[in-house]
């Protein structure tokens, strides 16, 4: 064992004993009485928080792989660089920002919220998709053209596949991100575990807070959890060989 | 057959990259593209199969305009195998081998058959490599599957763009050979881009020798290597050629041309077949102490004695085209 991975171990170790002591302290605390007393409300702010992340990542991967598609053409390949800049300029202005911003055409409600997380969650998979596509040897690509396969089909089985893995942690990082910023929606009325985040914030009640914030944290680390098992199942298991044969 | 009738390529930004190149590949014949870096082989190559435009002239496969045939179908029907042999990561040998035969429909058991035919012509075991990955294969067994994949629809024309260019010398001498003993089977029509004189008098029924994008001579490799047309190709070909040009000549060659020495009853000299080239012969006479060697034909008869007077004598005739008196 190399001693980059011993450190490695150690320091994961080190993370999940702290996390377990975490978890002790809440529990024994009584931290989730919230989620105890009125399970009806937490299962209603849950699946506020989960329909604003679902739908606007959905709508987000909705458009932004066909829109890197297209970008990668050799036809629309100019238009890459002003709809990166603009997907940019999506992200670099603050979350909260975005959701004044969703809030002042929208009015307040869930609706706002999931347009300005779907803005948030462009550019995530957009560069994701360009960089996967991109990152196809052109020799491969060269191959298949003179063996006489059509564009489409380039794209079908070459391009998409060796592209899948840059894609799915593309999706993955918007997914997680959002489920971080959606708890912001509270602030716009839409709704959410940050109800009681911002409850607790706002009354001093850490009761409030960890029952808003535990499920927040907890379902991120499961969504990533889960694109990770749908990367081992959607790429190619010769780009998985590819991958561990450049890294060794 | 290919047909290259004045063809010329310009790029972008005015670089002429061809230039009135004419000649013809035969059926079933290798012709080998050759010459400095940049002088237009991948270009010209790349022009058959239309995966770079014509500027000007014509290319005729098998007496049709390559501009007027379909692009898709005309390149599943030509084999292509480049350099970097362009496997596809994502697919199994399998899968790489049969991608073309997969587009045109063939059905599975079909597929089946040919891949297993297919490996067990480029040597490598059918049940072994099926699942496994372009990833877990060395560069020599990748360039093997890249020929295969090349010949799975069994095309008519092979484009192959110094296939064998990357792999270390002892490997790509065994693809030579190996693809030579393919090709006495397959008999396709082939034009073989490479960078390396020895590849191509080896591998080549003709050559081609281009600079920049011009040809310079069109012709059989003993031509190329014992009548230089001019200082250029002497010069590309090596001060070696005639050496070399040892190597394409069998000792049948010359017994036709002139006839061996009586025969000889001695029992202390070497033996020979009449089928080893003279370039071998030349070295078992300059090795031996002996100063002739017993020619034998397949049966073992004894056809008569080569000696280095008679090779010098062969040499005048073939090579310099003049006789000794
Ligand atoms: N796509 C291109 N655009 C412009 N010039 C090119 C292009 N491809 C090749 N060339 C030029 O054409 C010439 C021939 O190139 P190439 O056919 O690749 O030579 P070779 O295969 O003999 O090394 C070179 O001068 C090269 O720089
Ligand atoms: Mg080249």
């Amino acid at each position: 064992m190399s001693k980059q991975k011993r450190i490695a171990i150690i320091v994961k170790a080190f993370f999940w004993i702290l996390v377990l002591a975490f978890f002790y302290w809440v529990v024994t605390n009584n931290m989730f009485s919230r989620i105890i007393e009125d399970p009806n409300k937490f299962f209603t702010l849950l699946t506020q928080h989960i329909t604003i992340v679902i739908v606007s990542s959905f709508i987000a991967v909705l458009t932004s792989i066909p829109l890197g598609i297209l970008l990668t053409r050799p036809k629309f390949r100019r238009g890459e660089w002003l709809v990166v800049n603009i997907a940019n300029l999506g992200q670099t202005i603050p979350s909260l920002a975005v959701l004044a911003l969703a809030m002042g055409v929208l009015g307040i409600g869930m609706k706002a919220a999931i347009v300005a997380l779907y803005v948030y969650s462009l550019l995530p998979i957009l560069q994701n998709t360009i960089a996967g596509i991109d990152s196809v040897d052109s020799k491969t690509k060269d191959a298949a053209r003179g063996m006489g396969l059509t564009p489409k089909q380039i794209l079908w089985r070459v391009e998409l596949p060796n592209a899948a893995f840059s894609i799915i942690a593309g999706v993955r990082t918007a997914l997680v991100i959002n489920i971080g910023t959606a708890a912001l929606a509270y602030l716009i009325g839409g709704g959410g575990l940050g109800v009681w985040i911002f409850t607790g914030i706002q009354l001093f009640d850490n009761t409030y807070l960890m029952s808003g914030a535990i499920p927040v944290t907890l379902l991120a680390i499961l969504v990533d959890l889960g694109c990770r098992v749908l990367q081992f199942l959607l790429v190619p298991k010769g780009l998985r060989l590819a991958r561990e044969a450049i890294k060794s | 057959m290919i047909q290259f009738q004045n063809v010329s390529k310009i790029y972008e930004g005015d670089v002429q990259a061809i230039n009135n190149v004419s000649f013809n590949v035969d059926n079933g014949e290798v012709v080998i593209l050759i010459g400095p870096s940049g002088c237009g082989k991948t270009t010209l190559l790349r022009m058959v199969n239309q995966l770079e435009s014509i500027t000007d002239g014509e290319i005729r496969l098998h007496g049709n305009n390559v501009k007027e045939l379909n692009k898709i179908e005309m390149r599943r029907n030509i084999g292509y195998v480049i350099q970097s042999n362009g496997l596809f990561p994502n697919m199994t040998i399998e899968k790489n081998v049969m991608i073309v035969p997969d587009l045109l429909g063939w059905d599975r058991k079909k597929q089946r058959d040919r891949f297993h035919y297919l490996m067990e012509l480029i040597g490598l075991h059918p049940d072994d490599y099926r699942t496994r990955y372009p990833h877990e294969l060395s560069g020599g067994q990748q360039q093997r599957i890249g020929v295969a994949r090349a010949l799975a629809a069994d095309p008519p024309v092979m484009l192959m763009d110094e296939p064998f260019g990357a792999l270390d010398p002892i490997i790509r001498n065994r693809l030579q050979e190996e693809f030579l003993q393919i090709q006495r089977e397959v008999k396709k029509t082939i034009l073989f881009v490479s960078h390396d004189i020895d590849e191509a008098v080896k591998m080549g029924d003709k050559i081609t020798l281009l600079r920049k994008g011009e040809v310079m001579q069109f012709d059989r490799p003993t031509e190329i290597l014992n009548h230089p047309k001019n200082a250029f190709v002497s010069e590309f070909v090596g001060q070696d050629r005639v050496l070399k040009s040892m190597s394409l000549y069998s000792i049948k060659d010359l017994s036709q041309a002139i006839s061996l020495k009586q025969k000889v009853e001695s029992n202390d000299t070497k033996t020979i077949k009449e089928d080893t080239s003279l370039r071998i012969a030349i070295s078992i006479l300059l090795n031996q102490e002996a100063d002739q060697i017993i020619v034998l034909d397949d049966a073992g008869n004894n056809l008569g004695s080569l000696t280095l007077d008679l090779i010098e004598q062969f040499l005048h005739k073939e090579v310099k085209r003049t006789e000794i008196k």
